[in-house]
């Protein structure tokens, strides 16, 4: 039997797919399902064999009825996703701004900048989170000694376990470790936007803020509308900072969803009750980023791709 | 030289001051973490973090190199490189199909691609877990070799397919006009040519697995297979913290990502922002 070019290739690209599918079903799609079944069960780390009961809603009742649940959104919504976000995207901007001026032309720095950028950018986030433990440390930390130093604090300040600098201090980890691929993109952009543009509007009398308002920043707004959305989407779901910069610590006071969603199941080995918060997160984010496609109008982002 | 021009300059003077302490400020910001990290690496720290004068000294790097820190990199290097081979074989397949064949479906493919590279993992964990445990599964190297593959699998995809997308298709057909199969056109004629965006590629896996801690943490217990990141926790006590051994550790950790970092910057930020920016 013989088969024509078309149907050949279609078996070809089958094959060709395979492994990437299963991939995509076997450590996504599937346990992403699974995991929405589990939340409806009492399942618990000490009847993983033999699976648990059919509870219903009551995880879900649970969680969004109980008493941390409050802390636990505005800590994950305000303090860990907003707040670190914003902040880097502009200190990103700034940063891109700084690195596209004359001055740092001027001064032959752009390379320099440029390298300094990778520091932090390189760096593990494993890694991030110790060095600013370092330097946040109440008795040797280099923060504390240039503080007590210029005379702006009296007493050590334990950064990371004081109520009132803790989450300042994590959004500066995060915002130290995350922002360089902001900045980095954002110089990429500037770089796209023509001279000619900038010296017409200077000539017809544009002020410097009226050009970065009018000229540069529509430019670059395709570019910060997708940054946004990635910062988003990976700091809301991210474990690693709260974690290991306090432990969700002092006492639950920085507790996150994400840090949630590992306590309960590998500490209070609550696993169904675990999965439950994790679609939470889940629906949380779809309806975000559902919002957020309709309101910038993203949709021919994977349009680039093929 | 008369007053406008003098108020001009002093406008520039007060300018270009601002800008140098952006920069100085800038430089510090950045660069004041690492340079602490690796400072206090070749220092002489006690546990009680009282900072003998002591000069260079690279006794917190033998020490950990003595104490099992060394097992790690291996784990680590094992598993990195390990996962990194296998998502990158299973991605130029997939890139190769979806850059070179139109079929139904193949959009959707892409948009899957796509969400998930944003995919939370952390709603993963758990399911996982079950399923390794299972399997027998947990603190095993095969299971987080597997879930490194799957985790940098998407990305790969999408970077492949934008470096197969601007090699010509006439190329493959005259090699298969030659008697090439598709497979030996994948390897003989495509590979040679996207080799730089594969490397990139594979670098991106790599440094994505080397700084993964949520699912180690998860799925490995047993001291000797632990990777990297989970090491270097283990020096932070319950009353003390070995800082010296965990700046030496934090250095052997980012001195490679550091070196792969400088040739891929570029590549990574047109892969990330391509949709934005055209």
């Amino acid at each position: 039997m013989t088969l024509s070019p078309q149907a050949r290739d279609r078996i070809t690209a089958f094959w060709m797919l395979l492994p990437t599918f299963l991939v995509l079903c076997g450590f996504y799609l599937y346990p992403t399902l699974y995991n929405l079944e589990l939340s409806f069960t009492d399942i618990t780390m000490l009847k993983l064999r033999q699976g648990g009961e059919f509870v219903g809603l009551a995880n879900y009742a649970e969680f969004l009825q109980s008493s941390s649940f409050l802390d636990i959104a505005i800590n994950t919504i305000f303090w860990l996703t907003a707040a670190s976000v914003v902040t880097r995207l502009i200190l990103g901007l700034l940063i891109a701004l700084l690195l596209n001026s004359r001055f740092l032309q001027n001064i032959r720095m752009t390379t320099v900048a440029r390298l300094v950028l990778l520091v932090p950018w390189a760096t593990p986030p494993v890694v991030a989170v110790i060095a600013w433990r370092w330097l946040f440390d109440p008795t040797h930390g280099a923060v504390n000694s240039l503080l007590l130093s210029t005379g702006l604090i009296s007493d050590p300040v334990a950064f990371l376990a004081n109520l009132n600098t803790v989450w300042p201090a994590i959004t500066t980890i995060i915002v130290w470790n995350t922002t360089p691929l902001v900045a980095v993109s954002l110089l990429a952009a500037l770089q796209t936007i023509p001279e000619e543009l900038n010296e017409a509007a200077s000539i017809d009398g544009a002020t410097r803020w009226q050009q970065f308002r009018f000229v540069t920043l529509p430019y670059l707004i395709p570019t910060i509308s997708v940054l946004g959305l990635m910062s988003v989407i990976w700091t809301f779901n991210n474990f690693v900072y709260v974690w290991l910069a306090t432990g969700a610590g002092p006492g639950t006071f920085t507790n996150v969803l994400a840090t949630e969603v590992y306590l309960r199941a590998f500490v209070d080995l609550r696993i169904g009750y675990s999965s439950a918060i994790g679609v939470v997160m889940a629906v949380v984010m779809a309806v975000f980023g559902a919002l957020y496609f309709r309101f910038f109008g993203l949709t021919d982002m994977q349009d680039k791709v093929g | 030289m008369n007053i406008t021009q003098r108020k001009f300059t002093l406008a520039q003077a007060i300018e270009n001051g601002g800008m140098l302490l952006a920069f100085l400020a800038f430089i510090i910001f950045l660069l004041a973490p690492a340079v602490f990290v690796f400072k206090g690496s070749v220092e002489n720290l006690s546990v009680s973090l009282v900072s003998t004068e002591g000069g260079l000294t690279f006794d917190n790097y033998s020490r950990i190199l003595s104490d099992g820190y060394f097992i790690y990199v291996i784990n680590s290097l094992y598993i990195c490189i390990a996962s990194t081979v296998l998502a990158c074989l299973i991605a130029l397949f997939a890139a190769y199909g979806l850059s070179r064949f139109r079929f139904r479906g193949r959009g959707f493919v892409l948009g899957a691609i796509m969400g998930g590279q944003f995919f939370p993992w952390i709603i993963l964990v758990n399911p996982i877990f079950i399923f390794f445990a299972r399997a027998s599964l947990i603190n095993s190297h095969l299971g987080l070799i597997l879930c490194y593959t799957a985790f940098i699998t998407p990305f790969t995809v999408y970077l492949l397919v934008g470096y197969l997308t601007t090699i010509p298709k006439s190329l493959d057909e005259a090699a298969i006009v030659d008697g090439a199969s598709r497979v030996q056109v994948i390897f003989m004629v495509i590979v040679p040519i996207m080799w730089p965006g594969l490397v990139a590629a594979a670098t991106f896996g790599f440094l994505q697995s080397w700084s993964e801690y949520l699912l180690a943490l998860a799925l490995i217990t047993d001291s000797n297979l632990k990777t990297i990141p989970l090491g270097l926790y283990q020096y932070f006590g319950d009353v003390q913290v070995d800082w010296g051994a965990v700046m030496a550790g934090s250095v052997v950790a980012t001195v490679p990502t550091l070196l792969l970092f400088l040739p891929l910057q570029k590549k990574l930020v047109a892969g990330l922002t391509q949709g934005a920016v055209k």
